[in-house]
């Protein structure tokens, strides 16, 4: 058997890595750590004090609340993922398989643009087209039809959630399927499959890896926004995260807030590690 | 002669501008195989996805078993495809990909297992059927891809340079099995590829193609010993070509007079008259190399430039004083008892009867 050459430190790719290494644990690690630490203080007369006590957890963890906004908020984001997903998949498949070589690299361009302007920014934009008075009601009133309350409801969030996350979904789907090798579709459809059993029998088992990648990036950033479900939810049933902020403002609760704010973390490392474990999953009978 | 299962009636394919395919009329006869041969290009890949209903022809029709089957959709008809890259699912195991096309026909799970485990079995890899595709060798792979076509028990399979991808060992192989297969099932297997030597060994009929168009028709041996025109002549290679104008007649042979000299060539079918221009064509193998002034007619001295060996056999590349290029070829062995090197002089003859006059139209 060969011997494993010595492990030996390179000392330029360390000093490349270093700026990186020391970035992430300034700006990542340490407030991780912090919060976790956080969550064991104690607050006395509006005051946050050290301490090392289990009280912010078992408070926190035994109240119907904390759990009622927890499942709701896995349960929203987790709609939000199916719609985003659902939605996204025509124009995804449009611009992979129909588009040219250029107009799905404009449309990808355009896709970006979203991101330049301020989501918040967007989502007020929301009110002028959902409200009561707004353009679609105003729209269906011509024909005698509504007016219906569409924003302080779950389809605003859920519309604040498609603003936030679309774009992106979209491009991680048209990218991954893009991607595939087109013969192998022509070669199902030699073989009798009809040209839209093609999805389900071709195109999905070979972009499966993007696009659960797709639809973790869109479960994360919907579980932990929070302007769409305050402002176009009305946050009458609290998210996690407007939990936090009304934890933080009443009494100065930091420590339990960084107990929501933990329990958060530790759902999307599970989510994002069984997505991923999923997305690369080898078959039985792969080496 | 068997019936034919194919016919292309005055096929053409445009894509845009651009005119894959310019003329297509032929027929593809029952239990054949034939071979689609032709350089980068020329078309002969187009023809064979408008055989499967990948392309539709822009004019013209495409007739199976009598049925016109342009606007048949790909999964309607019964025409499996190899493909050079073997398109297998990477996501499926050895017996799944055979499976599939039953799948898609609705075969029930039992009769579908039992058919693809049968062909993989026939194959030979019947102990890799839960194997997923990335651990495969390359032999394998091919076999997986055949079996997925014929499990189909399809009445034509086509090939699309299916071992373009191989080692030289495993293309013999391969070309063993396919002929087999091919012999045994008794069904009409169509072949493209750009391979001289695998088309050959194969076809029981050559379609050359160039340029989108057919230029020859025939079996290996009519291809290789009678090319119709000067496209085929070139393309088949090892053949020497001259060109000149027409000196004088007989009923069976005439002259010719090229700058390299005149020779006398056998009537064919292609019609010829005096002072008209005429090509011809000697193969490689039929020169004989002489040091001393053969006598008789057909001769041309030339000088050595180089050679080449494949195996046992050898090719020699001559010049005469004119310029013109000839080619011999000949087993290693005999060429030893001359003992030649580069610039050396020597004399090249032919026989009258080996030459063919080429269609120049």
């Amino acid at each position: 058997m060969p011997t494993k050459p010595a492990r030996t430190i390179n000392l330029y790719a360390l000093t490349w890595r270093l700026p990186i290494i020391f970035w992430q644990f300034i700006f990542f690690v340490g407030p991780v750590l912090f919060m976790v630490a956080m969550s064991f203080f104690l607050v006395k007369n509006y005051r946050m004090t050290e301490a090392f006590e289990f009280v912010n957890w078992s408070k926190m963890l035994s109240r119907g609340y904390f759990w009622d906004s927890y499942w709701y908020t896995v349960f929203i984001a987790s709609v939000a993922t199916v719609c985003a997903m659902c939605i996204a998949f025509p124009a995804a498949f449009a611009l992979a398989f129909r588009a040219s070589e250029s107009t799905r690299r404009w449309a990808i361009f355009l896709l970006i643009i979203p991101f330049f302007t301020s989501y918040l920014v967007r989502t007020f934009s929301w009110f002028v087209i959902l409200s009561e008075s707004g353009v679609i009601n105003g729209l269906l009133g011509t024909i005698g039809l509504g007016p219906y309350t569409m924003l302080n409801t779950n389809f605003g969030t859920l519309v604040g959630y498609m603003t936030l996350t679309l774009p992106l979904v979209v491009i991680l789907q048209t990218v991954t399927m893009a991607n595939i090798d087109k013969t192998l579709i022509e070669a199902a459809r030699n073989l009798g499959c009809k040209p839209l059993a093609t999805i389900w029998q071709v195109i999905i088992p070979l972009s499966k890896t993007g696009l659960i990648i797709a639809a973790i990036f869109c479960f994360i950033l919907s579980f932990g926004d929070f302007v769409a479900p305050f402002y176009l939810g009305g946050s009458q049933e609290p998210t996690l995260p407007i939990l936090i902020l009304d934890t933080t403002k009443s009494g100065q609760q930091w420590p339990r807030a960084a107990v929501v704010a933990i329990m958060m973390m530790g759902t999307l490392f599970a989510i994002a590690f069984a997505g991923i474990a999923l997305a690369y999953r080898k078959r039985k009978g792969a080496k | 002669m068997s019936k034919p299962l194919v016919v292309f009636d005055k096929v053409q394919k445009h894509f845009g501008n651009f005119i894959a395919v310019k003329e297509l009329d032929f027929e593809i006869r029952e239990g054949e195989f034939l071979a689609i041969m032709g350089p980068s290009g020329c078309g002969k890949t187009t023809t064979l996805r408008m055989l499967a209903g990948l392309e539709a022809p822009s004019i013209g029709e495409i007739r199976l078993n009598g049925k016109v089957m342009n606007n048949v959709a790909p999964h309607e008809r019964d025409t499996p495809l190899v493909w050079q890259s073997l398109a297998l699912f990477p996501f499926l195991t050895a017996r799944e990909n055979v499976e599939f096309g039953l799948k898609m026909r609705g075969v029930d799970k039992a009769e579908r297992k039992e058919r693809a485990l049968k062909w993989l079995e026939k194959m030979g890899i019947l102990e890799f059927a839960d194997r997923d595709i990335s651990t495969l060798s390359g032999g394998q792979k091919q076999r997986v891809a055949l079996a997925r076509s014929l499990v189909m028990e399809p009445q034509i399979l086509l090939l699309d340079e299916p071992l373009s991808a191989l080692d030289a060992h495993l293309v013999i192989r391969m070309q063993a099995v396919l002929t087999d297969l091919q012999r045994e099932l008794g069904i009409t297997f169509v072949y493209v590829t750009h391979s001289q030597s695998e088309a050959f060994a194969m076809a029981d009929r050559v379609v050359i193609m160039g340029e989108g168009r057919i230029a020859q028709i025939g079996s290996p041996k009519d291809i290789y010993r009678e090319p119709a025109n000067q496209f085929v002549a070139e393309f088949v290679g090892r053949n020497n070509i001259l060109s000149g104008t027409v000196s004088s007649l007989t009923k069976s042979t005439a002259e010719i007079t090229t700058p390299s000299g005149t020779f006398s060539v056998p009537m064919n079918e292609v019609a010829l008259s005096e002072g008209q221009n005429a090509s011809f064509v000697i193969s490689a193998d039929l020169v004989h190399i002489s040091m001393d002034e053969p006598k008789g007619e057909n001769t041309a001295h030339c000088k050595l430039i180089s050679e080449e060996f494949v195996g046992s056999m050898v090719t020699l590349f001559l010049e005469d004083a004119q310029g013109h290029e000839f080619k011999v070829q000949m087993q290693e062995r005999e060429l030893s008892k001359f003992d030649l090197k580069g610039g050396d002089e020597i004399w090249l003859s032919w026989d009258t009867q080996s030459a063919h006059v080429l269609d120049e139209h």
